[in-house]
């Protein structure tokens, strides 16, 4: 891996803990506990995981926004207590919320001059984000008066503005309709195309499924499954054979074959043999 | 600390405070300022004209100062948990914005709203005491001559004595130490907003601390010559330590008097709000950085 690529991996997390130290006299609560994982250059990670489990405080940690309790967080090898780490990220974080006075626009245009874009060149940025996401009709309304998928919009707009190289997304699509979140979804596959590193999570694990090339599945602070998704939900001891316009007699021929001759084979079912990334996520869950 | 300084983003974080407190109709106060000067200014014709100018500067830069430490608390303790609250600050920290520029970014809308507001409130307040010199100066000569005794010399006697109380440069002078103060202020109450955890203990810490160092001067005189107890004189020392001292700023009163303010004094005044600002500034940084989102 490293041997093809000399480019540091877009995220490295190494025994990431967080604790958070609760007022005098309560008991600290440990929130991600030695997680480590990578994000290699171009790809899309899914992180998944129980409401509570530690996702959304992993990604501030990655951002910055947290400061670790123990281990180390990079992004393109930059250690994320550095501001310079921050400037090829984007990052839309859950429910996002933005200067109620301001409006769609002027929005963009705070956010871009934070990222030292400036003049007609982020005007024009900010008009083309607005209407990748949907927001032109809105683009002077007042933010206090958004809605909650449009503040997602507005979330997802801000964070890819700068055109950075890395998307943290923390539920994209929450509060988000269902047209907008199939959006969302092609703009992540559009990002895989483009070489853009994307690490989201959702609660939507069917569009998780289309779009992550890997995932980790998280459990009270702890990465309990990771890996290529084909791989994740492949099962283990059963074998695909994948037939294009067989017949219904061939296929009961073949189903005869296996039972006659198939020295304890069996045929488990036809059809897609794999379990869904909601099956593993109950499974993993339920452990 | 990485000591990185983009005016540009500064600048932009400074004005979307200023646009902030703006919407928050803090500048309001404005008309209440300008309904008291006028007040003050033509409410109490019966005194004698030295009074009514006197009562006049009283009231209006009494009401300047009020005004500018109680924006200053309150506009400043309301920034950083409304953006804490509103999870605005996790949008601009994932952005390459060091904390530090934010900060000072707070602090910076704020100062230019209250310098804004000052410079608003002074020439408010010197064009109603414009007015009423004039008039008073009308009145008297309007006396003088009734009794006869409009000699030329009495007239100019007259008028430089008017002159004095009236509308002078000392007076602007002292607006400007009334800014000091409140940038004192400002940074002293972002300072504590940087660890409180609710915008009314802000708000009450910082008042307390403002008031207890308007009387920090008795505070170390009676540390440094009062014959009290350990306990007490540790508890001095370490008030006479927290506390801003106030008391530099307090010119106003001899101004009102018509002292001048001499260029020296004014000098020591702004390094010492600068030393103040610059120290609360560091202070918060520190805190700052190291505060859980
Ligand atoms: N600032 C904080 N102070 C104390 N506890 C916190 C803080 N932030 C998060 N936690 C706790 O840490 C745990 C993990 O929270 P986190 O937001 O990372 O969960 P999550 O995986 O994103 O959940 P969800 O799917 O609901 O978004 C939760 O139990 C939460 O209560
Ligand atoms: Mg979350």
């Amino acid at each position: 891996m490293s041997a093809e690529s000399p480019q540091p991996p877009a995220v490295t997390v190494e025994n990431l803990t967080k604790v958070f130290k609760a007022g005098l006299g309560k008991a600290a609560f440990t929130a991600v506990r030695d997680l480590s994982l990578t994000v290699n250059d171009g790809e899309v990670y899914g992180l998944i995981g129980p409401n509570g489990c530690g996702k959304s405080t992993t990604m501030k940690a990655i951002l910055g926004l947290v400061t670790p309790t123990s281990g180390r967080t990079a992004v393109f090898g930059r250690p994320s207590t550095r501001v310079e780490s921050r400037s090829e990220v984007g990052f839309l974080p859950e429910n996002p919320y933005f200067y109620k006075h301001l409006n769609g626009l002027e929005t963009l245009l705070f956010y871009g001059r934070l990222c030292s874009m400036s003049g007609k060149e982020l005007k024009d940025r900010a008009r083309e984000m607005l209407a990748l996401t949907g927001l032109e009709d809105a683009a002077d309304r007042r933010v206090a008066g958004y809605s909650k998928g449009m503040l997602q919009r507005l979330g997802l707009a801000q964070a890819l503005l700068h055109r950075p190289r890395l998307v943290v997304l923390d539920e994209p699509t929450a509060g988000v309709d269902p047209a907008g979140s199939r959006k969302i979804r092609d703009l992540i596959l559009g990002f895989k195309e483009q070489g853009i590193t994307v690490l989201v999570t959702s609660h939507l694990l069917e569009q998780m499924q289309e779009v992550c090339d890997r995932v980790g599945i998280m459990a009270h602070g702890r990465m309990v499954r990771e890996g290529r998704l084909d791989e994740l939900i492949a099962v283990e001891n059963e074998t695909e054979l994948v037939l294009a316009d067989a017949s219904p007699e061939l296929l009961a021929e073949i189903r005869a074959l296996v039972e006659s001759r198939g020295h304890g084979a069996r045929v488990v079912r036809s059809g897609h043999p794999r379990t869904t990334l909601e099956k593993l996520f109950l499974e993993v869950a339920d452990q | 600390m990485s000591a990185s300084f983009s005016l540009p983003r500064i600048r932009t974080l400074a004005m979307a405070t200023v646009t902030q407190l703006l919407r928050m109709k803090i500048m309001a106060f404005l008309l209440v300022f300008c309904v008291i000067v006028v007040a003050a200014g033509f409410a109490f014709p019966v005194m004698n004209p030295e009074q009514q100018l006197k009562l006049l500067k009283d009231v209006s830069l009494g009401a300047l100062q009020l005004f500018s430490i109680v924006i200053a608390v309150c506009a400043t303790a309301l920034l950083l948990p409304r953006d804490l609250e509103d999870r605005t600050l996790y949008t601009i920290l994932a952005k390459p914005v060091p904390r530090h520029e934010y900060l000072l970014g707070k602090l910076l809308g704020v100062l230019i709203l209250i310098g804004a507001g000052l410079v608003l409130m002074d020439i408010a307040f010197s064009g109603v005491l414009w007015l009423r010199q004039s008039l008073v100066l009308a009145q008297s000569v309007a006396a003088l001559q009734q009794e006869g005794t409009a000699t030329p010399e009495a007239v100019a006697q007259l008028k430089e004595f008017v002159g004095r109380q009236g509308l002078t440069w000392n007076l602007h002078l002292g607006v400007v130490a009334i800014f000091f103060k409140a940038a004192v202020v400002t940074a002293l109450t972002l300072m504590i907003s940087c660890f409180a955890s609710s915008t009314l203990f802000t708000i009450i810490i910082a008042f307390l601390v403002t008031i207890l160092g308007h009387g920090q001067g008795l505070i170390r005189d009676y540390f440094l010559t009062g014959h009290a107890g350990v306990v007490k004189k540790l508890l001095s020392a370490l008030l006479a330590v927290v506390t801003p001292d106030m008391g530099v700023f307090d010119v106003v009163d001899n101004v009102i008097n018509g002292e001048t303010v001499t260029p020296g004094a004014f000098g020591f005044m702004a390094a010492i709000a600068c030393t103040y600002l610059a120290g609360y500034a560091v202070v918060s940084h520190l805190l700052f950085v190291e505060k859980e989102l």
